[in-house]
């Protein structure tokens, strides 16, 4: 009894994102920097070291067809917020790997990251399917008035340390502890939307809870347009699923992503 | 009592020792010390904490003024919350507001032009000096050569309008935007009706890359969406736009006009429609020419293609043609915006309506202007102005033409043989060349119509608008129709627009530009055609200035300090060009370079997409030196109707 209420007051938040609306136009990637007090170069332009959690990535099939069938369509990716092989007991890629606990599972299933208690090993880095962690090659760097514009609510990373998306969880506390002061005590209650969701211009990405299967993205989660990046197991049949799973711990991200272009999601199969 | 020997002091000694040091690690000294230690060696920054509230506020960046919150703690603006509405430009309006290179006082120039070598001055001796040189212009009976380039329609850009006629000069230009294309080329701008709209045919208008109202189009598209609304994109590149539409019709580049007349022609000639507009007989017959067939050799799309589309278009309720190529920045000819709006009218479509900006009345011209604004000619538009006229003074508001225009080189030449006052937060490429630049304020430290400014203004800037008031004051006779305070008491008075009517197909215009095009595009020395694109948030390049733009471009567009253009694969083998290969873009005009090839078949064959907004001079530590900048390079032959060049397709060679 205790056990089941524990289960339902436990959050698996997740994102749904259409990408039939997504136009590319990098609101969501902008919004999350100003939130996540990204640091700001005067040259950002070495695209493999710099400092973003949202990855607006342009993909064609032009290595299989030509012009004029070729396609292009946008893919905005963060961190995917995998949970393992079992919700209930989260085993996401990148946690199992690090050294100092710096990167965990919370009752969200956010996955989190410290950056402080991160000493920059780099292996969950180098465990991440879906490259969402990025490695702060130098100090984060915030130009003179720059500094104004700063989130009092998301430390600072130093140098040396890994840093990613985490669904904007500070929000998602400081809305938990503004209900608490306000005598709510049921987290229930609380709904957060993640800087890059409520930026959307077209409405594209969504964002709320998984186990309550009314919400708008649960529902996205399972409409038969979706399905989550080069996740191949995704398409096998049920008992081959189990199968699979007993031998092997798959990523199992928490973002969806909808579309109904074939080409995007043969891109997703390793053709 | 027992003598302390030396044994018993070196036990109480070590014992004192022992429990200090065990002391100090109880009481976390050694940690906090670490932690100071950590943050003096790592040089971390701790932003500053303070009340969290949220404010109202309007996005003046462009003129469709989205409602926006802005999350403050304290006196700091840290998040702009648009709540699925605004647009990813007004999302960088914070990078804007606390951008480190903003100018705090009026610069005055020292030293030769063109280095943005700059001193600080007080705001009354540049007020002074400026308005002085106004009044030595008038009494030398030069009113004409005052002019004024504005970046868009707003409060201060009428009241600079205002200014500069009441003067005595018709001088006053827009950077060309949609709406300055548009009133040209049709006689009003045109008001696209797109959230009742059931099929939506663009031609090479890039809806949702930064045309138009951004915001609404947003809105609109993700209706479209919903409401299984068709809409159908023709470019020669495979764009954002056309990415995001339900289909692509890809064409040879700069030939949408041809698709246009073909959809006409079969709409005319097949189904026996016709619109009641001047001129259309002429024109009807130059489309005549134009079959679905005779369109398809020319364009590359097929015959029942054409058909297909004209089918559609009027089979639809209420469609719109969209006209107006490009994103951010617009470039059409005369001809194709009218071949595209007549598609409208000859479906007798009720979505697309024009109409004209109305500038607020009552100013009282000084006594030496009537004669000025009789003599001289109003150009048809800003390139027009810059290639052919020259000028004393210059104010520039906002704009950025030495960068933007394809005349940038001549403007500057001109530029630094005159006086220039430059109005704007940032020093761009044009304001390198000036000799005063006044500070203004950016979005959220304005008044608007919805109340307070969000933030305290920076101290040091005003208002752009109060900045040409002040100016206006010291104008010996214009004190009389510059009465206001302030830029606060215009809010309700600036922004006016009403009905416009008079539209004309303009045969001999239609005549004329497609003998042109079809001159240029048979051109064997320049066998490519260059089209712009444009990176998202950099836009047409004044987003280049705020970093963050740089998080949201991938190696498609800008990577390790090199611009990468596209080209498509054949075209490529054809030119013996292979990926990454570092190259220089010829045309008659000279050549920029070097870029990186980025093989791909989302481009027409013979196109070679660079993106626009890089190579910037002057811009910020943020946008100099990156990339170049194309329209050193581009087409600039002058349409009559718009006074802008056509520069989106222009015919090059790569070496």
């Amino acid at each position: 009894m205790m056990k089941d209420m524990e289960n339902k007051m436990k959050r698996r938040w997740g994102m749904a994102i259409d990408l039939d609306k997504c136009t590319g136009c990098g609101e969501c990637a902008v919004s999350c920097a100003q939130e996540n007090n990204l640091p700001i170069f005067e040259d950002d332009s070495d695209i493999p070291k710099k400092m973003t959690y949202l990855d607006v990535m342009r993909i064609t099939n032009d290595r299989d067809a030509k012009f004029p069938d070729v396609k292009v369509a946008f893919i905005p990716k963060m961190c995917q917020q995998c949970e393992g092989n079992d919700p209930k007991n989260p085993q996401p890629p990148c946690v199992s790997v690090c050294p100092v606990v710096a990167t965990d599972t919370g009752d969200d299933g956010v996955v989190s990251q410290i950056w402080s208690r991160c000493i920059g090993c780099r292996y969950c880095q180098v465990s991440c399917p879906y490259e969402a962690r990025v490695f702060n090659w130098w100090k984060p760097k915030y130009e003179g008035s720059f500094k104004k514009s700063l989130n009092p609510d998301v430390s600072i990373a130093s140098r040396g340390t890994i840093q990613k998306c985490t669904f904007c969880s500070h929000i998602w506390k400081k809305e938990r502890d503004k209900a608490v002061m306000k005598g709510e005590l049921d987290i229930n209650a609380v709904l957060y939307t993640p800087a890059c969701v409520s930026a959307c211009p077209t409405g594209a990405m969504v964002f709320g809870d998984l186990n309550d299967p009314k919400s708008e993205v649960s529902r996205l989660a399972r409409d038969n347009r979706a399905f989550r990046l080069v996740h191949t197991i995704d398409q096998k049949k049920p008992d081959e699923q189990k199968k699979f799973r007993a031998i092997k711990n798959f990523p199992n991200p928490k973002v969806y992503y909808l579309s109904s272009k074939q080409w995007i999601r043969d891109l997703m199969r390793f053709k | 009592m027992k003598k302390i020997d030396r044994k018993d002091f070196l036990k109480i000694a070590g014992g004192a020792i022992a429990g200090s040091a065990v002391g100090t690690v109880f009481s976390g000294a050694p940690f906090i010390s670490l932690q100071w230690l950590v943050e003096w060696t790592q040089d971390q920054h701790v932003p500053s904490s303070g009340l969290e509230k949220y404010l109202k506020g309007v996005c003046e960046i462009c003129p469709n003024k989205c409602s926006i919150s802005v999350r403050m703690i304290g006196e700091r603006a840290v998040k702009v919350e648009t709540s699925n509405s605004g647009c990813p430009f007004g999302q960088t309006s914070l990078q804007m507001l606390y951008h480190p290179d903003r100018i705090t006082t009026p610069l005055k120039n020292t030293g030769s032009k063109g280095r943005a070598k700059f001193t600080p001055v007080t705001w009354d001796e540049a007020i002074k000096d400026i308005s002085s040189k106004i009044n030595g212009i008038i009494k030398s009976g030069k009113n004409d050569r005052i002019a004024s380039i504005n970046k868009e329609r707003n409060l201060s850009s009428e009241l600079l309008d205002r200014m500069v006629n009441s003067i005595g000069s018709n001088h006053s230009y827009y950077e060309p935007t949609l709406d300055t294309l548009t009133a040209g080329a049709v006689g009003g701008m045109l008001d696209y009706n797109f959230d009742d709209a059931d099929f939506i045919l663009s031609f090479g208008a890039r809806l949702l890359e930064g045309w138009g109202d951004s915001a609404s189009i947003s809105k609109s598209f993700s209706r479209w969406k919903e409401r299984k609304v068709k809409f159908i994109q023709v470019d020669s590149v495979c764009t954002r736009t056309a990415s995001a539409a339900d289909e692509w019709v890809p064409i040879k580049p700069g030939t949408e006009i041809f698709v246009a007349l073909g959809i006409a022609n079969h709409l005319i000639k097949k189904k026996g429609m016709g619109s009641g507009a001047a001129d259309f007989g002429a024109w009807s017959a130059i489309a005549g020419e134009y079959t679905p067939e005779a369109a398809s050799r020319l364009t590359g799309v097929p015959a029942k293609k054409i058909e297909e589309l004209a089918d559609a278009l009027s089979r639809a309720k209420s469609p719109v043609a969209v006209a107006g190529k490009g994103g951010k920045a617009i470039s059409s000819s005369s001809a194709e915006i009218i071949a595209v709006y007549g598609l409208n009218t000859i479906v007798k479509s009720r979505s697309v309506t024009t109409k004209q900006n109305v500038n607020f009345a009552g100013a009282a011209p000084i006594q030496t202007a009537a004669k000025f604004l009789a003599e001289s000619k109003k150009c048809a538009g800003f390139d027009e102005f810059v290639k052919t006229k020259n000028f004393d003074m210059l104010i520039v508001n906002g704009a950025d033409p030495v960068y933007k225009s394809v005349y940038g080189k001549e403007l500057a030449a001109k530029l630094e043989k005159s006086f220039v006052v430059a109005i704007m937060p940032l020093v761009n490429d044009t304001a390198a060349y000036a000799d005063y630049v006044l500070p203004s304020i950016t979005s959220f430290e304005s008044k608007t119509a919805a109340g307070d400014p969000v933030v305290k203004p920076v101290d040091g800037a005003i208002h752009a608008g109060d900045a040409v008031l002040r100016i206006a004051k010291m104008v010996e006779g214009l004190q009389q129709s510059f009465q206001w305070k302030s830029y606060t008491d215009l809010i309700a008075l600036t922004g006016k627009t009403a009905g416009a009517a008079g539209f004309s197909f303009k045969g001999d215009i239609l005549k004329k530009q497609l003998a042109d095009l079809k001159k240029a595009l048979g051109d064997a020395n320049y066998s490519l055609s260059l089209v712009p694109i444009e990176a998202p948030v950099v836009g047409d390049g004044d987003g280049l200035a705020f970093p963050y733009a740089m998080k949201v471009l991938g190696s498609e567009t800008f990577s390790s300090g090199k611009l990468y253009v596209q080209i498509n694969r054949e075209t490529a083998k054809k030119h013996g060009i292979c990926n990454n290969e570092s190259l220089k873009i010829i045309t008659e005009k000279g050549k920029v370079g070097s870029v990186k090839a980025l093989l791909t078949d989302s481009v027409s064959p013979d196109t070679v997409a660079v993106p626009m907004g890089f190579g910037h001079k002057f811009y910020t530590r943020y946008a100099e030196d990156k990339g170049v900048n194309p329209r050193e390079i581009m087409n600039d032959k002058i349409d009559p109707l718009t006074g802008t060049a056509s520069w989106l397709v222009t015919r090059v060679k790569l070496s």
